[in-house]
């Protein structure tokens, strides 16, 4: 393994009672590389990528993050001390579905929060790096608002500002734009896109395919709790070798065409 | 006018009464919001056991009266060597017994805050002390607020009972003056107004204090 890979998982597997979340999962990620993955509901996704920064323990296999070790609770190494996830933690940023804002806090207050708390940043200064990181995403006119004023994206584009706040190495993302409007999904992907362009090295569990095929270096299919295929993201998307990869992606492709006659017919029916 | 006039007359004692009253019920509240977090936060631990324990605590003791809790700390603890006044006996059972109240309460708002925001706390690297002070808690406190104004009430006028062991409150001063003067319908009701105002004034206060943190956060 070379150093620079920023995350080797190998062998992962995880279940909760007798249902298999998922088995056998391997994937290098080198750094400033963009791994997005795909695939149905309900394979694992989002759970995989908690493990990446122990938000979730796994059974077996083991995850080196930036010169880590965490190994799975079935296969005997130790776990992590407390120190050790506050190391991961604070170099591991994360962005959900559902924004998760602290609520009782203002914009500005949800992103000093982390770095004054964990890393001991004095406010002033963890105040002026919040203050750039909003002027960055065009929002310095909501540092003083709560969460609930703002509009899903908005929240989203500040949740990725707390996150970065922690000056990551990596940066992990479940479904940034699942849960916004259609018009705000622009504004959160231009934002992750920005932060790929820097070379920030990520993760990111998507649905957007055509995002994916923009921002992502590679691409990573799950489906029936495992990884179906991964390879360059081109190669994926337009041509994957695997019968599982296959079978998603025509029924994503089929959906989106059937959207798309559903509009148009709309039109037609305006006309 | 004669009722304006016995009121009057007793009104040096039944003051007397309302600082006991008022003594009592902060102390009790004192133990039974600290002890009530303790068993809220013992219900709500990974460890079996610690839940266990604290939930067969509330079970039992919230449904043993509050007056048999009261005979029990001050009679018959009394007989196995454990002697207190009637005012400790007094602080110590509505404390044990509101803690349990308390307890539910408190385990009621610390659920109900999103769990997405605790797991982004823990992704920010934030320990579990610091997730719980800084953003589990400022938040449940909105949610516990209205109840815990509730129970309040309710510890108010359970301070009452205390009467029964001689413990000197605004309703013993009722019924030793209503014992002297033979007017139990004036000195009862100047007791039931008095309870009355105590609680007006307290759950006033406790609402606007609500409102201006609801304020507060936009």
């Amino acid at each position: 393994m070379s150093n620079d890979v920023a995350v080797d998982v190998r062998g992962l597997s995880k279940h909760f009672g007798d249902r298999v979340i998922f088995k056998d999962v391997s994937l290098q990620v080198r750094k400033s590389e963009v791994v997005a993955i795909i695939g149905p509901s309900g394979v694992g996704k989002s759970t995989f990528i908690r493990c990446i920064n122990y938000l979730h323990p796994f059974d077996e296999g083991s995850i080196t993050v930036l010169g880590h070790e965490l190994h799975g609770t079935a296969s005997g190494g130790p776990p992590p001390t407390r120190a050790q996830l506050r190391e991961i933690r604070t170099h591991v940023g994360m962005v959900f579905q559902t924004f998760n804002l602290f609520q009782h806090l203002s914009v500005l207050e949800n992103i000093v929060l982390g770095p004054m708390d964990v890393k001991k940043v004095p406010r002033a200064q963890a105040v002026e790096r919040a203050m750039g990181l909003l002027e960055m995403m065009g929002l310095t006119a909501r540092a003083n608002m709560y969460p609930r004023r703002l509009s899903g994206g908005e929240q989203q584009r500040v949740a990725i500002c707390r996150a970065l706040a922690m000056d990551p190495q990596i940066m992990l993302f479940d479904e940034p734009t699942s849960m916004l409007d259609p018009e705000l999904v622009g504004d959160v992907l231009e934002a992750i896109q920005r932060l790929a362009q820097e070379g920030m090295t990520m993760i990111l569990v998507t649905h957007e395919m055509m995002f994916a095929k923009e921002v992502a270096d590679t691409v990573v299919v799950m489906a029936d709790n495992t990884i179906a295929e991964m390879g360059p993201a081109r190669q994926i998307l337009e041509a994957p070798r695997t019968l599982r990869a296959q079978n998603f992606l025509a029924r994503v492709l089929r959906r989106n065409a059937d959207e798309e006659a559903r509009l148009t017919a709309m039109g037609g029916d305006e006309g | 006018m004669s009722f304006l006039h016995l009121w009057a007359q007793n009104l040096p004692a039944f003051w007397q009464g309302v600082e006991m009253t008022l003594e009592l019920t902060a102390l009790a509240l004192l133990l039974a919001v600290a002890f009530g977090f303790v068993l809220a936060l013992m219900r709500l631990s990974r460890l079996r056991l610690l839940s266990l324990v604290a939930t067969i605590y509330i079970e039992v003791v919230r449904a043993i009266p509050v007056l048999v809790l009261l005979f029990v700390a001050y009679y018959s603890l009394g007989q196995i060597g454990i002697q207190m006044s009637g005012f400790t006996a007094a602080v110590i059972t509505l404390g044990v017994y509101y803690a349990t109240l308390y307890g539910e309460i408190f385990r009621g708002g610390i659920e109900g805050v999103q769990y997405g925001q605790r797991e982004a706390a823990e992704a920010l690297g934030m320990g579990s002390q610091a997730i719980m002070r800084r953003i589990v808690l400022p938040q449940a406190f909105l949610a516990i607020l209205p109840p815990a104004t509730n129970e309040l009430a309710d510890l108010i006028k359970d301070t009452s009972l205390v009467v029964t062991i001689g413990v000197a409150d605004l309703m013993f001063q009722a019924y030793q003056a209503s014992a002297a003067n033979f007017h139990p319908m004036d000195m009862f009701l100047l007791a039931g107004i008095m309870y009355f105002v105590f609680y007006l004034v307290l759950s006033q206060f406790l609402t606007r204090w609500e409102t201006n943190v609801q304020r507060r956060r936009g």
